[in-house]
């Protein structure tokens, strides 16, 4: 007999990571996770990079969330659009947003809506055959990164790979065309902060070093008397004068962005440094400065009205969890420890009613995709994997939708 | 046997694994499936077999819920010298320069104390084609088997 009905928004490592704490906890417990792609695990599968697939395996405690612990999955369900968010507060006797934060904090100077200027989750998306993605753009053969954490990082090592470095990835043929053909001669890295503040994660850096055919240099890398700041500037610079190839990789330190320089498009930016200003040429403008909500649920009123913030509670029987609540830091781990700790509190908090009809309110939702549905994407796109790749993911929408009802023969 | 499973786990991985293990030895022996986080350093019971299943976080750093554990075997420095113990580690060879430190740290620390290793340090590598459970099987297997020799016991 179930003893409470929950409705998680989100299936991604947040969402899961909470349905499984849920589950371990009371197992009898109905959890259904709700999201508007037709396949689960979110981040993990268009965040990650494709050539982090040991990262990517977390994914296989999620699946034991649906196939031995008994979740649902309810995917191409579209909260706003499909069901209400009042209707599953109706529905369920709790409810939780975990839907993350997948766009691009935009760049707030001059220019930067010039063209040639792209946000990182965009090209990203784009690289991970996101449903949702454009077209990969033409960066011409100096893109700039600005920004300086983990994603700025994928991106800067993806963009200097070569083609045989991308064996054992996810990466679709498209992006793989892209990236062989991209004609890249030189990419510049920018932060904001000194390399002793960077965000980015030392064992990050360190993977570059195995880059194959870089040249790397690092200007301006300073000095740290803290342990932890010293390791990371150390690491920084242990890739400078690494010479592997003719693609050359410039780190630069301490550059606040100040305008995007060009007419009709990118020719350059303008940073603030501590000598003044300074102007690096560049072909495009890739900005990982971070991100932000998308939208389609008001995050800013939810958070601002909020209980306790601090526990994950919006209001009484609707919480938050993950990049949602916490804003776009920390990484999957975190994320975890976040997720069992609220948990805990909706345990506490629930009052089950029988009365509530739980995910019987997504009956009606025709185009929805279940576990089964996602399984039979899974293992056609296993299955299909072509050498050197462990998987070909499906990229268009309306194929998911055909793949999941298709009735294994 | 009677056989404690300790698993120092940072993004769950490590925690599935060790009750995998859990399931697939408890027709056979009596086990408990341990949190490293909910383990004193002082908690070593002779009569049991220690099977250890750790991950390494970071650069090359012990995974959270080890850390408290580590700290409390260096400050209390208890004796494990009646102590036999094997290790399976998981790790990513996406990160060579550090892959398995986790589990090598917390063997030496064990063996600091004088505890016994059963078998070599096993390392699943998540970037690699096996799945964890299917080296882990036999590896806890073969481990128990050894301890159960050196142990005066039945496996």
């Amino acid at each position: 007999m179930s003893t409470g009905k929950i409705a998680i928004v989100g299936a991604g490592p947040s969402g899961c990571f909470l349905a499984q704490s849920l589950l371990k906890a009371a197992p009898e417990l109905e959890v259904d996770l709700i999201d508007r792609l037709p396949v689960p695990y979110g981040l993990v599968r268009y965040g990650v990079a494709a050539d982090h697939q040991g990262t990517k395996a977390v994914a296989r405690q999620f699946a034991r969330v649906f196939d031995r612990q008994g979740a649902e999955f309810h995917g191409n369900v579209t909260l706003g659009a499909d069901v209400t968010l009042e209707a599953l507060q109706g529905a369920y006797d709790a409810v939780v947003l975990a839907a993350g934060l997948s766009n691009d904090r935009p760049l707030d100077v001059p220019g930067a809506a010039l063209p040639g200027v792209w946000g990182a989750g965009l090209i990203t998306r784009a690289l991970y055959d996101h449903p949702d993605a454009g077209t990969l753009p033409d960066l011409g053969p100096r893109p700039l990164i600005v920004g300086n954490g983990n994603v700025a990082i994928d991106l800067l090592r993806l963009l200097a790979k070569q083609p045989e470095e991308l064996e054992g990835s996810d990466l679709g043929p498209v992006a793989t065309d892209w990236l062989t053909q991209s004609g890249i001669e030189e990419i510049t890295i920018t932060g904001r902060s000194p390399a002793a503040q960077a965000k980015f994660d030392t064992v990050m850096i360190k993977e570059l070093a195995k880059l194959s055919g870089v040249t790397i240099h690092v200007e301006g890398a300073g000095s740290s008397e803290d342990a932890a700041e010293a390791k990371k500037i150390e690491a920084v610079l242990a890739l400078n004068g690494h010479a592997t190839g003719p693609r050359r990789v410039t780190f630069r330190f301490g550059l606040a962005p100040l305008a995007v320089e060009g007419d009709d498009h990118v020719t350059g930016m303008r940073f603030k440094t501590d000598a003044g200003e300074e102007t690096l040429p560049c072909t495009s403008v890739l900005t990982a400065i971070g991100f932000c909500a998308d939208g389609q649920l008001p995050r800013d009123a939810l958070l601002a009205r909020a209980q306790d913030i601090e526990a994950g509670v919006l209001a009484p029987g609707l919480y938050a969890t993950g990049w949602f609540r916490r804003g776009p830091r920390g990484t999957i781990p975190e994320n975890r420890a976040d997720a069992q700790a609220l948990a805990s509190r909706i345990l506490a908090d629930l009052t089950p009613d029988p009365a509530k009809p739980g995910r019987a309110v997504l009956a009606d939702l025709d185009a929805r995709v279940d576990y089964a549905g996602w399984t039979r994407i899974d293992a056609h796109e296993t299955a299909t994997a072509p050498e050197g790749r462990v998987r070909a993911k499906i990229a268009r929408r309306e194929e998911m939708l055909r793949r999941a009802r298709e009735e294994e023969s | 046997m009677k056989i404690t499973i300790l698993y120092g786990t940072e993004t769950g991985n490590a925690e599935m694994l060790a009750e995998d293990i859990q399931s697939e030895l408890e027709n056979d022996h009596e086990v408990d499936c341990l949190n490293l986080s909910d383990m004193g350093a002082g908690d070593f019971d002779p009569s049991r077999f220690y099977l250890l299943v750790c991950s390494t976080y970071g650069d090359g750093e012990l995974p959270a819920s080890a850390q408290p554990f580590a700290e409390a075997v260096a400050a209390e420095k208890p004796d494990l010298s009646a102590i036999k113990f094997a290790i399976f580690g998981l790790g990513d060879s996406e990160y060579e320069e550090t892959f398995n430190f986790g589990p090598k740290t917390l063997a030496e620390l064990m063996q600091a104390q004088g505890a016994t290793q059963i078998g070599e340090r096993i390392a699943h590598d998540a970037s690699g084609p096996d799945m964890a459970e299917d080296l882990a099987f036999p590896w806890a297997e073969a481990v128990i088997s050894e301890a159960a020799e050196a142990m005066g016991e039945d496996a």
